[in-house]
């Protein structure tokens, strides 16, 4: 599942510019480090992240369905025209600096997608727009971000309609790949098709609600920024300084 | 608002929408429009609010004057209309009076408010996602009355309420009026504009072919002479099918 997931943990209670910054912090040390087991160290984290947060097993198959065709096109490239030295895996030579850096780039996507999906599943949009809208966010830029943030959802709940309405009219699912292909149109013309006619009513009635309004909103339920989420984020910009400064000094994994 | 020999069409159009139309909408009162699905009311609705083309696109000609920018509109669709950004129909109420950066005490009073008008104080702390369609319309128009707008047009905003929550809706309109708010409502259901609307605009290819009190514009059309002749009590369908559909009923 990709979006939201209510829960009670430390994490959905954060400030939402918590885990946002643990997942941001997450991505920067997964490019800080070079070494294969040091980015898998980092995924060791992002899956404690999740963990924490009890959505560990909400978002490890998203996060393992958008990576792996990525892994299976890394390990192939990179196993079979990276350099010497080679071992035999059966009749296929294959690279070991290949397959070091198909590892290094496949942890580096495992660990943005945990992190990410871990952030989505434990931030509430709704608070997620009031914490912005309290620190004086343009609407313009709030909207951008949340209504990204939320599209996978919105997308799957109208996908569900679509399909209901069309397998009353008799479309077939199921049979050939040719088949299901075929069906393909009838639930991807009406999705694009109604979400383009949407957007003129969503527009208007956004400018009607005041959201193109110039000036600050009023923010009603602002969440708590507790000094325990300051001093996280603070720890996070430390750890992603303290890696850089290490890698660029040549230190590095 | 008034609109003095305004034409307008949609981009890409080869014939205007509305053409040649004048009207004026004063404040506190109630006004209809009605017409057969292409008659162009909605486009009038767009225009009268101010809202195409300066977000539609398309081209106006003639004049128009707004005296006015607290203007909202609803439509009949309600899940087009919501934020997306709320969890709670408190919050989705809220929206616009917190957008216009009013104090909280005020935005909570204005959102109670709209809610109490609209009868669904009780759904305040539920998901608009879960709510039905009817439901979902009511926190609508709740969302568009707290910013408290002096112009208000309605596009058909009874369509997915059922009969006891059209009859609420358009009840509330002339209150609205009362208050102050000038209400400009298009609608096919000529019984329940004939009923609300101080005043009914008729219509047809995109101008407005009759103009007057309901009684004076809904009884004098071909429809109505058959209704009368019928035995049908009056206010009179503006088409055959709607008096089909009472003579069913």
């Amino acid at each position: 599942m990709i979006g939201y997931v209510p829960g009670a943990s430390a994490l959905h209670r954060a400030h939402p510019y918590t885990p946002l910054a643990i997942a941001t912090g997450l991505l920067l040390m997964a490019f800080a480090v070079s070494a294969p087991g040091a980015v898998w160290v980092v995924v060791a984290a992002a899956a404690l992240f999740a963990a924490s947060a009890g959505v560990l097993g909400t978002v490890l198959r998203p996060a393992a369905i958008l990576a792996l065709p990525t892994w299976v096109l890394l390990t192939i490239l990179h196993g079979l025209l990276g350099g010497a030295p080679h071992v035999m895996l059966g009749p296929v030579a294959f690279s070991v600096p290949g397959g070091e850096r198909a590892l290094v780039f496949g942890g580096r996507l495992a660990a943005i997608l945990l992190a990410f999906l871990t952030a989505l599943a434990t931030v509430s949009p709704a608070r997620l727009v009031e914490a912005m809208t309290a620190r004086g966010v343009p609407f313009g830029r709030v909207y951008l971000l949340v209504s990204t943030l939320t599209v996978v959802p919105r997308l799957r709940a109208r996908v569900r309609q679509i399909v209901d309405a069309q397998q009353c009219r008799g479309l077939r699912l199921g049979g050939s790949p040719l088949a299901r292909l075929r069906a393909l149109g009838p639930l991807v013309v009406p999705l694009v098709l109604s979400a383009l006619a949407e957007v003129d009513e969503q527009a208007l009635a956004l400018d009607v609600r005041g959201g193109t309004a110039r000036g600050r909103r009023t923010a009603l339920e602002p969440p708590e920024d507790s000094r325990a989420d300051r001093a996280v984020r603070l720890a996070v910009l430390v750890a992603v300084v303290a890696a850089y400064a290490w890698k660029f000094l040549g230190a590095g994994g | 608002m008034a609109l003095d020999a305004a034409t307008f069409a949609y981009p890409g159009a080869r014939t205007p929408a509305l053409l040649d139309v004048s009207l004026a909408i004063e404040a506190g009162t109630v006004t209809g429009v009605t017409g057969a699905v292409g008659a162009g009311t909605s486009t009038l609705l767009l225009v009268a609010g101010g809202f195409a083309p300066r977000l539609t696109g398309g081209a106006l000609s003639g004049r128009r004057d707004i005296a006015t920018n607290r203007i909202g509109i609803v439509f009949a669709t309600p899940w087009t209309q919501l934020t997306g950004l709320a969890t709670t129909v408190r919050a989705e109420v809220a929206f616009g009076p917190a957008s216009l950066g009013r104090p909280r005490g005020s935005v909570l009073a204005a959102c109670g408010a709209a809610l109490r008008d609209l009868g669904v104080e009780h759904l305040a702390d539920r998901d608009p996602a879960s709510l039905s369609g009817g439901e979902l319309q009511r926190v609508v128009v709740a969302s568009v009355l707290a910013m408290e707008p002096e112009l208000l047009v309605l596009d058909d905003p009874a369509a997915e309420l059922d009969p006891a929550g059209a009859d609420a809706l358009y009840a509330l309109l002339p209150e609205l009026a009362r208050r102050g708010t000038a209400v400009l409502v298009a609608t096919p259901d000529s019984e329940r504009l004939a009923r609300t609307a101080e005043r009914v605009l008729v219509m047809e290819g995109g101008r407005v072919t009759r103009d007057g009190p309901p009684a004076a514009v809904l009884d004098d059309t071909d429809v109505a002479r058959i209704a009368r002749a019928a035995g049908c009590p009056a206010p009179y369908p503006l088409d055959v099918a709607a008096l089909v559909a009472r003579v069913v009923r």
